[in-house]
């Protein structure tokens, strides 16, 4: 993924089990990045899209990645697409999702206080070491040192897609050109690899995205930065205000 | 007891990458090794949006104690300075508090020019409490027209929130979503920053 993941564990545990956690966790993620890179070709992702592996013998990770990304197609009226650069690329989705699943293991393990931040999306859970919501700033799209919103939660996944970063673009899949009209979305749910996925989907839609944003079901929400440096965002999206 | 960890994965330069912070290219008027948002905002320019420029220089609200506009001080005359920034009770809990020298912020709105863009001319105001941003709200946003439609359109949908100028904002973060794709856009970061606190 060539991505940097920061983890923050809150849990008042032993130093040990701490870095066990840690070391579990990294270890999950570096799992992923072996199997679903498109930029090793052994991964089992480039297996499958050269036919070398059938989709159906592959593992049941990919599996479930694949039908994620079949449903969100759908749900994104092929907006999320992972064949949207002509080959198969589900990064869109596996990135979330990684941090979601890693996420859910440090619950399972004893670890319900948490932040787990893969490539700017974060999946955060219980309070900081202070005993507070975690509080999430949403990078300001046009200054790399800045936030232009902060959000706070005890259960929330937040993912940000944007085309700020140098000659980083997101694919209209119907048109094959790079989308335009939004510069920045950032989507908060349950999961983030959905949010993830959503929040590509709405980049690629350009200014239609907007509408296509308001019409998800809660407790879905989102807050939008256009081309013109407008930000919009849901009545309910759970903001702190400014300090 | 707290850890905060973090690792790179699939990159063969590892840990090394998080050494290297700063040298911000563009818009770097965050000082090292204080998280931009909580530096004072003093970008130069124009209070208004500008087209989005590729340069890294932010569109949006920019004061400056240089700014063309001259401070027009409307003491409590803005009703979101009255809302959220004079009554916030927010509580920040690992920063101790205990300044006791430190004169009281107070709230001026500053009121920026007229700038014309896409769909006609815009002013920005913005309120501050103390150097500190706490609202920035678009005036003379265009009505009647084609634009005006649009403008009603999106109000509609978003009202209370709608056609929120873009604004740097400060707050003691714990993390920061971003669409962050490349190690090298890591280490510029404010999530890099926030690793090495």
């Amino acid at each position: 993924m060539g991505t940097a993941i920061s983890l923050d564990v809150a849990d008042d545990l032993p130093s040990e089990t701490l870095h066990e956690l840690a070391e579990d966790t990294f270890g999950w993620l570096r799992e992923v990045d072996a199997r679903f890179s498109t930029y090793r070709d052994d991964s089992e992702v480039c297996r499958v899209d050269r036919g070398e592996l059938r989709a159906a013998d592959a593992s049941a990770d990919l599996r479930a990645v694949l039908a994620a990304c079949a449903d969100l197609w759908t749900a994104t009226d092929g907006f999320f697409d992972a064949y949207a650069t002509g080959r198969l690329d589900p990064s869109g989705y596996v990135k979330g999702w990684a941090a979601q699943v890693a996420s859910d293991r440090l619950v399972a393990a004893g670890a319900p206080n948490h932040c787990v931040n893969a490539g700017g999306d974060v999946r955060v859970r219980g309070h900081d070491a202070d005993g507070e919501p975690w509080r999430i700033g949403v990078r300001h799209p046009w200054d790399a040192a800045a936030t232009c919103l902060v959000l706070t939660g005890t259960d929330i996944a937040v993912a940000t897609s944007g085309v700020y970063e140098r000659g980083h673009h997101v694919l209209d899949p119907r048109r094959g050109v790079p989308a335009t009209g939004l510069r920045s979305v950032t989507v908060v749910g349950p999961d983030l690899g959905v949010a993830d996925a959503y929040a590509t989907a709405a980049v690629a839609m350009g200014a239609p995205g907007l509408a296509w944003l308001d019409r998800l079901p809660s407790p879905w929400q989102h807050a939008v930065v256009t081309e013109e440096a407008h930000l919009h965002h849901s009545r309910t999206l759970p903001t702190l205000p400014p300090s | 007891m707290r850890r905060a960890l973090l690792a790179i994965t699939g990159l063969a330069a590892g840990t090394t990458a998080l050494v290297v912070l700063k040298g911000a290219p563009g818009a770097g008027q965050a000082t090292p090794d204080v998280p931009a948002a909580l530096a004072p905002v003093v970008p130069g320019g124009s209070a208004a949006p500008e087209p989005p420029s590729p340069t890294g220089s932010a569109p949006g609200v920019t004061p400056s104690p240089r700014a063309s506009a001259k401070p027009t001080p409307k003491p409590s005359a803005d009703r979101s300075a009255a809302s959220r920034g004079g009554t916030r009770t927010r509580t920040t809990p690992a920063a101790p508090r205990t300044t006791t020298s430190a004169p009281k912020a107070t709230t001026r709105t500053v009121t920026g020019p007229s700038v014309t863009y896409e769909y006609g001319s815009l002013q920005v105001r913005i309120t501050l409490s103390g150097s500190r941003i706490v609202d920035a709200t678009g005036i003379g946003l265009p009505l009647g027209g084609q634009s005006g439609q649009r403008s009603d359109d999106v109000q509609a949908r978003y009202s209370g929130t709608s056609g929120e100028v873009v604004a740097r904002q400060s707050a003691n973060l714990s993390t920061v979503s971003g669409a962050t794709y490349t190690s090298t856009a890591y280490k510029q970061s404010l999530q890099a920053a926030l690793d090495k606190a």
